[in-house]
């Protein structure tokens, strides 16, 4: 699995700490875990989100480059009054069809980044059984902070930080509002157009 | 793109899904393509073939990227070679590090075909 590490606690020394949610006072495991839970449901909600609007843009192409083949069929059995108007309707549906193909490109990829996701999702659940399963940890605090911290560190694209900064400052409450801010100035928007981040050294 | 057609670019990644796209992609403008699985299997046909350009991925298993970029650097064939990354990172930490390691660029996943292949023309 892309970028999964065995949580170990300690392990992420270098990492800001996570705050995590709920006032020392009224801290409680099974609200940590409540907490750990919901975020692996945003996280799969905004990847199957980001899944389905890809699919739909396949459909779309798909859908295109049918009229487009249909409108060459249609060209090619003579429907065009001259050769030369012929000619100019088949460079456009050619030139429709090539960019469909590019959309399509841009499309396809959301598998790889789905994939990614999603194993991100199922690292943080066998790592939160893991987890619970030790009582001497699941009782600790600071132990949840650094489970937190260090499952913050496994996500690799802004939009899972971006859910993960969401979920975490819901949970928090006014608590955690500097720490969203900090993560929006470093989180360039989710819907980002393709290629748009490119960086020659 | 005429003076791609003798350009071997050398494409990394573990997802089949991100190879074929490339390899559509660069194909179509005229590049042979070689693909690689991961670090290991890309440094074996390097020190074999020759690569015009590599393209990689970060997180891969056995040997990700970032390494592959040091270790490509290391043999003189690849010393001036332009080495792109193309990943889903967008961290300034890991960018850095690829920055280090003697990459060449750094695109963030998805790729727009154009400009990957804009890219590519650019640093060719």
């Amino acid at each position: 699995m892309k970028g999964a590490a065995p949580f170990a606690a300690g392990e992420a020394a270098n990492e800001p700490s996570v705050d995590i949610p709920g006032a020392t006072a009224h801290w409680t495991p099974q609200q940590q875990m409540a907490h750990m839970l919901a975020l692996c449901d945003a996280q799969v909600a905004a990847a199957v989100a980001d899944a389905d609007e890809a699919v739909a843009a396949l459909i779309a192409t798909f859908t295109h480059l049918g009229e487009s083949t249909r409108e060459l069929g249609a060209i090619a059995a003579g429907g065009a009054s001259s050769q030369a108007q012929s000619i100019v309707r088949m460079c456009r549906q050619v030139a429709e069809m090539s960019n469909d193909m590019a959309q399509a490109v841009v499309a396809f990829q959301f598998y790889d980044k789905l994939s990614q996701r999603l194993g991100h999702v199922r690292y943080s659940l066998s790592t939160l059984a893991q987890f619970v399963c030790d009582e001497s940890q699941a009782g600790e605090r600071d132990q949840w902070r650094k489970l937190f911290t260090t499952l913050r560190r496994l996500y690799r694209t802004d939009e899972e930080r971006r859910v993960f900064e969401e979920t975490m400052a819901r949970a928090c409450g006014a608590s955690c509002e500097a720490l969203v801010s900090d993560a929006e100035e470093e989180t360039a928007p989710a819907q980002r157009a393709a290629g748009a981040d490119i960086e020659l050294f | 793109m005429s003076g791609a057609c003798s350009q071997v670019v050398l494409a990394v990644d573990d997802s089949a899904s991100m190879r074929q796209m490339v390899r559509y992609t660069l194909e179509g403008a005229g590049y042979k393509v070689v693909q690689a699985a991961d670090g290991v299997e890309a440094l074996e046909f390097a020190r074999s073939s020759g690569a015009d350009l590599v393209l990689t991925d970060v997180n891969m298993p056995r040997m990700d990227g970032i390494t592959l970029v040091r270790e490509l650097r290391a043999l003189d064939a690849y010393k001036f070679t332009p080495m792109l990354v193309l990943t889903t990172e967008s961290g300034q930490d890991t960018k850095q590090r690829g920055k280090q390691a003697g990459a060449t660029g750094w695109i963030v996943k998805p790729f727009n075909p154009e400009q990957l292949l804009a890219t590519i023309a650019r640093v060719l």
